[in-house]
């Protein structure tokens, strides 16, 4: 058992710290969180083990998947005074900015943590400046200072040039032995800010992230600004509008503790009898609907998806299959959205919309390996703005929905500015690499001795593909890359259509830059062209814009495919040959009366892996 | 044979055809092939006027033996030439020479049998169309009433097989073995041999084999011998079945008065249906969709309407009145086309 939780009557919010791990990825953030809970905690190292696996395990089963590690923490300083440290997880990557954002309005303070041998990677950059726009107190910790490659003088002096943050104030730990812990807990304590906010102004409650529960639906993680929750009363979001009655609210130790209020200062949970995490948006701000805040938290953003790509299973029967796994997933991704899509070629999918390429492999992945399934997705896509001729404006994500181009004024397309960090070295293949992809105003600095960030803006569809992957190739693995979403600009945009024997395969159409586009269509057909099988006929691979033909593959017939000899009365032999065949046909797509294998689509569709 | 009475499909049955092939029957002495066809009259129910196919090995094939076969009521001969090359016999270790096939073949059309074939295998390694093509004269030449010309194909697990995998030799490609194939088709349409089948090419359409029709439109047939099919109609649908291919087996199964069984196995109409596409592709006269409703209760054109449009457009397939046919390059890549029709 946990001792009892400090929060309550006898805490001040001067006993308050809410802090935010921030660090790259491997970096040992979450084992630094799980020695800090264990140290607090006060339990046994095979005890504490035991805990966290019960209850994943337990939430596995009940298929949520852990996703913030918010957790409140009592401490006891040396000094014998007990304090409450709330640490707020956050996520790791650029795609959630937008939550990493919300997480940060909920602290005062950030431990930013820097692998002892790999030192300040770009990642721990981007997620400093935005701690740093939103007024937290920085508290650099140097982990791993155990390994044989740990060199914590060269990331001291990391963190003083490239970091800007003083050195001598960063608390050297070893996450894995559980070294420096006891002097970071202090450090916590005295060098981070408590909270402020007014205990009895109207009710103004960050909503920063939200847990999905099978059992009590959405749970609110909250940090109170201002006022007091409670159950019993009425909350209502001020952006969605929607109001709930307050059922529970508590604290997020290794379990939920229910508790009587959560003050202004504090961190916790609220369960209000919310179905589904669906209609919640992270940033939204909750007040007292009797007596409601003037302003919301300010900053607050919808979570709009960039990336869009059609969902569609590899047989056509699990479709039901894949319905179900979107809603389930829905209820714990509130930023994926979804609607059906159907495709002549793949049958029926869904249009999804992501808020970024890794949201979209993350999404991918969990279909994939919780839910089992076997999918194909179409070539991710940015969402254009597009003026017609007769004055209206549109949005558009899929190619099946592009207007016909004499219908077309003018296409924007969003661009982002992207930041990319790199040995010196390689910024010559680098600034190659943003000028292939119409990059534009590089800008060039250099962060340390021999390591140069360069910026420059890009469209965000030239990043979609296979940026990622060949910057990390061009780099041999040192380059990192961030980006923001800009503005909207002005587009050559066309519509490239994939023809087999003169039939468009729908799912293969794409939205593609006019000077990219026979490029792009030359590729598609020479990777059709090489996983398509032969048949008995001559086959035709073409790219087009609209009628115009600007690439073109062919696959030779088959010629010769016929047994000799069919008789003496062993027809079976030669049926069940045949039924084999057709078995393996049965995954096939038909389209021009050519039989194009499942694989054909992954093959084409995959992220570019000879080029990277 | 006592005990493949006992098979209650053929109770009643009045054989019109009797095959004797598989392995090699002429080396059977003329009084063994006559207990045999008299069994077969006696205890299987085979009509006195039945069409009696021999298969014959050329050095078998002898004045004597000949008579000895018209005695028995033998009407048809089918011998094994396989080539009149020389190299091509020794590939295929054959123990005749390329004149006594020939011999062969007059010496039966002299005994004068209504209906004479010579079986020929084509596409050995490194064959040339030229050699190919002055076999095809040759046996033309002789005038026999029908001729079988097998392409060889190289099967896994087979003695050819073997010899493949170990590298001595390798298999015809495929645009060769693609130009051979039409090669056989025009050359014997030349010479006065349309085809039929695949494999098959008669000088006139009586002369078609009355035998191996049966196999291809689910006529019953009752096999005898070590690894023979059978297939007949029954109240449950069709059923095919077949004896143990090995001599122990067999005989022990017999010995203790049982069938010599191996498998059997029930045809669902499914089965059916693409039995009698794949075999009806392969005829010349193709597949009458009429009959092919009525039989197997589907209409194929409607079922595959945009496969037809394809298969005509590309000119593998056609139409004429109520059949659909394979056109000659259709014939040539027939089992991939098989198995693209829809059947359901």
């Amino acid at each position: 058992m946990l001792p009892a939780p400090p929060g309550g009557a006898d805490t001040t919010v001067d006993q308050i710290r809410n802090f935010c791990i921030i660090a790259h990825i491997d970096h040992g953030k979450s084992t630094l969180a799980d020695r800090l809970i264990q140290r607090c905690g006060g339990v046994e190292e095979r005890e504490f083990r035991n805990q966290i696996l019960d209850t994943m395990e337990l939430e596995r089963e009940r298929g949520i998947t852990i996703k913030s590690n918010t957790i409140s923490l009592p401490y006891t300083a040396p000094d014998g005074r007990e304090y409450e440290l709330n640490l707020i997880d956050t996520p790791g990557h650029v795609d959630f900015s937008h939550e990493v954002r919300r997480s940060l309005m909920a602290a005062e303070g950030a431990l930013l943590v820097v692998d002892a041998s790999q030192g300040v990677e770009a990642q721990t950059v981007a997620n400093l400046y935005l701690a740093v726009e939103y007024g937290l107190e920085i508290l650099p910790v140097i982990n791993k200072i155990d390994l044989p490659s740990a060199d914590p003088e060269r990331v001291m002096e990391e963190i003083d040039s490239d970091l800007g943050l003083d050195p001598f104030a960063a608390v050297p730990v070893s996450a894995k032995l559980g070294t420096g812990i006891d002097e970071l807990l202090a450090a916590i304590v005295e060098r981070l800010p408590p909270p402020g906010g007014d205990p009895d102004a109207p009710l103004q409650a960050l909503l920063f992230d939200a847990q999905y529960d099978p059992y009590r639906g959405a749970v609110l993680l909250v940090r109170v600004m201002d006022g007091r929750l409670r159950p019993g009363m009425t909350v209502r979001l001020m952006h969605s509008e929607a109001e709930h009655r307050v059922e529970e609210v508590g604290r997020l130790r290794l379990k939920r503790v229910p508790a009587d209020e959560l003050v202004a200062g504090e961190v916790g949970y609220l369960i209000a009898g919310i179905k589904s995490l669906a209609g919640l948006a992270i940033g939204d701000t909750l007040t007292a609907a009797d007596r409601p805040a003037a302003v919301p938290v300010p900053g607050y953003r919808e979570a709009k998806p960039v990336v869009f790509s059609s969902i569609f299973p590899m047989a056509t029967d699990d479709y039901e299959e894949l319905t179900k796994a979107l809603e389930k997933l829905k209820l714990n991704d509130a930023a994926l959205i979804y609607e059906k899509d159907s495709s002549a070629a793949l049958g029926f999918g869904f249009r999804c919309g992501f808020l970024g390429l890794l949201h979209l492999d993350v999404v991918q992945e969990r279909l994939e390996r919780e839910y089992g399934l076997s999918l194909i997705l179409t070539a991710p896509s940015v969402r254009y703005r597009v003026a017609l001729e007769d004055g209206r404006e549109i949005e558009v994500d899929n190619p099946s929905y592009y207007p016909d181009p004499a219908a077309i004024r003018q296409v924007h397309e969003p661009y982002i500015r992207a930041s990319l960090w790199m040995p010196e070295r390689y910024l010559g293949p680098v600034m190659e690499l943003c000028r292939e992809r119409r990059g534009t105003q590089p800008t060039f600095q250099y962060v340390a001795a021999g390591r140069i960030e360069m910026t420059s803006e890009l469209p965000l569809a030239e990043v979609l593909f296979d940026f990622y992957d060949r910057l990390k190739s061009l780099t041999q693995g040192y380059g990192s890359f961030d980006y923001e979403l800009i503005d909207y600009r002005p587009a050559d945009l066309v519509k490239v259509d994939i023809l087999v024997n003169g039939e468009k395969v729908d799912a293969l159409s794409q939205l593609v830059h006019r000077e990219f586009a026979r490029p792009r269509a030359l590729r598609y057909c020479e990777r059709l062209a090489k996983t398509i099988p032969r048949q008995q006929f001559k086959i035709a691979v073409q790219g087009a814009i609209g009628g115009q033909i600007i690439a073109r593959t062919t696959i030779a017939p088959f010629r010769k495919d016929v047994t000799a000899k069919c008789y003496g009365g062993d027809i079976s032999r030669k049926r069940k040959l045949l039924e084999k065949q057709r078995e393996g046909k049965k995954r096939m797509k038909i389209v021009g009366a050519v039989e194009i294998p499942q694989e054909a689509f992954v093959a084409v569709l995959r992220a570019d892996e000879e080029e990277a | 044979m006592r005990l493949a009475r006992d098979e209650g499909s053929f109770a009643d049955a009045a054989f019109d055809t009797v095959y004797l092939g598989g392995g090699t029957p002429s080396l059977a002495p003329p009084e063994e092939l006559g207990r045999l066809l008299a069994g077969a009259r006696t205890l299987l129910g085979a009509r006195p006027d039945a069409w009696i196919t021999l298969e014959a090995n050329p050095e078998q094939v002898t004045t004597a033996a000949c008579a000895a076969w018209r005695d028995l009521g033998i009407a048809a001969v089918s011998l094994g030439v396989q080539s009149f090359d020389e190299a091509d016999l020794a590939f295929l270790g054959r123990g005749h020479s390329p004149e006594q096939g020939a011999d062969a073949a007059r010496t039966a059309l002299a005994a004068g049998f209504p209906w004479v074939s010579l079986d020929l295998i084509y596409g050995l390694p490194g064959q040339s169309e030229e050699a190919w093509q002055r076999n095809l004269e040759t046996a033309a030449a002789l005038a026999p009433h029908h001729l079988s010309c097998y392409q060889l194909t190289i099967h896994d697990g087979t003695p050819f097989g073997f010899r493949a995998a170990r590298g001595e030799l390798a298999e015809m490609p495929e645009p060769a073995q693609a130009r051979l194939f039409s090669l056989t088709r025009k050359s014997l349409s030349r010479l006065g041999f349309p085809a039929y089948e695949v494999s098959n090419f008669a000088r006139a359409p009586e002369l078609r084999s009355r035998h191996n029709r049966k196999y291809w439109d689910h006529t019953p047939y009752l096999g005898i011998g070590l690894g023979a099919h059978s297939f007949a109609w029954d109240a449950r649908g069709a059923r095919r079945w077949w004896n143990e291919r090995k001599i122990r087996p067999w005989t022990a199964k017999v010995a203790a008065a049982q069938r010599p069984l191996a498998g059997e196995e029930t045809l669902d109409i499914a089965a059916l249906r693409l039995e009698a596409l794949l075999l009806g592709l392969r005829t010349a006269e193709g597949i009458d969709l009429d009959r092919f409703r009525e039989r197997y209760g589907l209409d194929l054109a409607a079922a595959n309407e945009a496969l037809l449009a394809r298969l005509t457009a590309e000119d593998l397939a056609e139409r004429a009145g109520s059949r659909l046919r394979l056109t000659p390059r259709g014939l040539a890549v027939a089992d991939g086309l098989a198995a693209r029709f829809t059947v359901a």
